[in-house]
């Protein structure tokens, strides 16, 4: 008889997803499938509000990455007014950008990872959490808080509130940057440099604890999409899309994101409200593709600034001969490099007489009736299209989030690990296997409150299925 | 040490999850001189800021309760498994006593009473109507604690 595990809530993640996994007759893992079980339906809420309310309102979409929505919202926005924004407001949006990106990395790496990493697979669960990491670790626990309170800090200094700043606008920003706040932004910027290079040199040594389990994480070839500057260099504003596969061969480069629904489609399951997004051209699921930092690091050519880019030259060694690096695991040292990137990025905007000019907003009124704005978020590429009438109300929107984009990955991710660590025979999963199925899943830094948003698109769905493809229980509500 | 922080936690698109944001807001404008944040949801960084209080109150829109609810609270013991989407306000209190060692020593966790979660702006009535008691409890709350210092 065959046998489904349901692990479910996953834990330290963002939101709440579930995942089952189906063993055969002979005790072997069939398959496993991560669920995703919350409801979000925040496009259809949108509709019928004006153009110029969007960023703060999809900004409250999420807690964790309210920057990015409203920095691409903004963009949007910009397309749809069709105006060029000044160059201190792009550049004050980038700061943001990265602000984001530092804090929510803090997070996913020290918070959320670090315990399986420090405290190990196998360490007892009750302890395997930040308090545990604080027990074995004060100073690397508190530098990790001070990490993301810095990322915060930046985003409460520009928009006056650290969660759901209506501060950037399509056309810009609404107010300059005050100079002491740069000042004391600029304080920190010793302090988070040393807590991310502290960060790669505990990843380093992760990485040779457990050699024998990392290859197990995920570890197949997909296409990787993100952006990249017109030249290449790692790109988190702006840029074109670009396309690379698993043995590191350029799919598609140049591509402008505002033509991103020529080339991806959007597939659903029944058992998830999580849309599975796929590049066109390789249909559906054979058109999965990996977004986020492992995507970011191994598509571009090289990082602008000169200690990330030292990392990336080690990161593009991990995989041999071949250029590209598949394994889902290594995301946490693409994160830490993307951390090193932001701390010192921040830096360089900081001391850019730019970023204290005056004009921060062009002004117009609706020229077009469609646009589209698109940025990296942390977790990978952010898409917001909008449609507006000529007062400028929505009539729809569309937003493809980088956790979606990374669904069939995920689920690809976690069928590998459990059949790699579950043996069905032995009738039970321990704590270990079942905390590296999570971590698996971890390696994306999934954020699900922000992407499932399919209102009225489809009911809640459970089935349970046999090795005959047999239906032998199932709930609707 | 500051006296009193207010903490008022949801989002403020769905519906009666935004109570505790309600309450916090109306807090901030009936009583200036008492510090309130308001957030979506209860993050670690907080600990830093909550450690330099005498006394924390939590706001939040609770989705079991019937009734208006304040409870006294501490920090945990550290066996939960936090996730990170609701990290609980005796999960932050423990995070200030490891990290800080410093810990507000009155801690009060209120629980709205909410029914409605779906894209709305808008409390429920009955919501809207335990957030006004909501203002009172925390007044009191805060006189009691003021007496105090």
């Amino acid at each position: 008889m065959p046998t489904t595990i349901t692990i479910s809530p996953v834990t330290r993640i963002e939101g709440h997803a579930k995942i089952t996994i189906q063993l055969d007759e002979n005790g072997d893992v069939m398959d496993a499938r991560f669920h995703v079980n919350e409801f979000r339906g925040f496009e259809k809420f949108t509709e019928g509000r004006l153009l110029w309310e969007m960023p703060g309102i999809t900004s409250r979409i999420c807690g964790i990455c309210p920057a990015s929505h409203l920095v691409t919202s903004a963009k949007a926005g910009d397309d749809i007014l069709a105006v060029e924004i000044p160059e201190t407001a792009e550049k004050l949006r980038r700061l943001l950008t990265l602000a984001q990106w530092l804090q929510s990395h803090a997070l996913s790496f020290f918070h959320l990872s670090s315990p399986d990493f420090l405290l190990g697979f196998d360490s007892d669960p009750a302890t395997r959490n930040i308090f545990g990491l604080i027990a074995a670790d004060a100073e690397f626990a508190k530098r990790g808080v001070r990490l993301r309170k810095f990322g915060q800090e930046i985003i409460e200094m520009l928009g006056g509130r650290r969660i759901h700043t209506p501060w950037t606008v399509p056309g810009g920003v609404r107010e300059p940057l005050d100079p002491a706040k740069k000042n004391h932004m600029l304080q920190w910027i010793p302090e988070a440099k040393e807590t991310v290079l502290l960060a790669l040199a505990t990843l380093k040594k992760i990485h040779v604890k457990y050699a024998k389990d990392i290859p197990e994480f995920g570890n197949f070839r997909t296409l990787f999409v993100g952006l990249v500057s017109k030249d290449g260099g790692l790109e988190y504003y702006d840029g074109v899309l670009r396309i690379k596969d698993g043995n590191d061969n350029t799919i598609a480069d140049q591509i402008d994101p505002k033509q991103y629904a020529e080339h991806f489609g959007e597939a659903v399951e029944p058992w998830s409200y999580l849309k599975f997004p796929y590049y066109k051209p390789f249909d559906y699921p054979r058109g999965m593709y990996r977004v986020g930092p492992l995507a970011r690091v191994n598509i571009c050519d090289y990082i602008e600034t000169p200690l990330a880019e030292a990392e990336r030259k080690i990161f593009k060694t991990l995989n041999g001969t071949v250029n590209v690096v598949n394994n889902s695991f290594y995301y946490h040292y693409a994160r830490c490099i993307e951390m090193l990137f932001a701390v010192e990025k921040i830096e360089m905007l900081l001391n850019d007489p730019i970023l204290l000019g005056n004009n921060v907003r062009s002004l117009a009124s609706i020229n077009r009736s469609e646009g589209v704005g698109c940025t990296e978020a942390p977790r990978g590429i952010l898409f917001h299209h909008y449609h507006v009438n000529k007062d400028g109300v929505i009539q729809k929107a569309n937003l493809l989030i980088a956790t979606a984009q990374n669904n069939i990955a995920m689920n690809r991710t976690v069928r590998q690990i459990a059949a790699h660590f579950i043996d069905g025979k032995m009738g039970k999963i321990t704590e270990g296997i079942l905390n590296r199925v999570e971590a698996g899943i971890r390696c994306y830094d999934p954020c699900l409150s922000c992407s499932t948003h399919a209102l009225g698109q489809m009911p809640l769905h459970i089935e349970l299925i046999d090795a005959k493809g047999e239906i032998l229980d199932e709930v609707r509500r | 040490m500051k006296e009193v922080l207010v903490i008022g936690c949801g989002n403020t698109l769905r519906g009666d999850d935004a109570a505790g944001v309600r309450a916090a807001e109306l807090i901030a404008v009936r009583r200036p001189d008492i510090d309130c944040l308001f957030v979506h949801q209860l993050m670690p960084e907080l600990a830093e800021q909550i450690a330099e209080y005498r006394a924390v109150i939590f706001l939040d829109a609770d989705a079991n309760a019937t009734e208006l609810s304040a409870h006294l609270i501490a920090p945990s013991d550290g066996t939960e498994q936090p996730r990170t989407h609701f990290l609980s306000p005796e999960s932050l209190l423990a995070l200030c006593r490891l990290l800080y060692q410093r810990v507000p020593a009155t801690a009060y966790s209120i629980g709205i009473p909410a029914t409605e979660f779906e894209f709305s702006e808008q409390l429920s009535s009955s919501t809207e109507r335990a957030v006004g008691e909501s203002i009172r409890m925390v007044e009191h709350i805060i006189t009691r604690v003021q007496a105090m210092i």
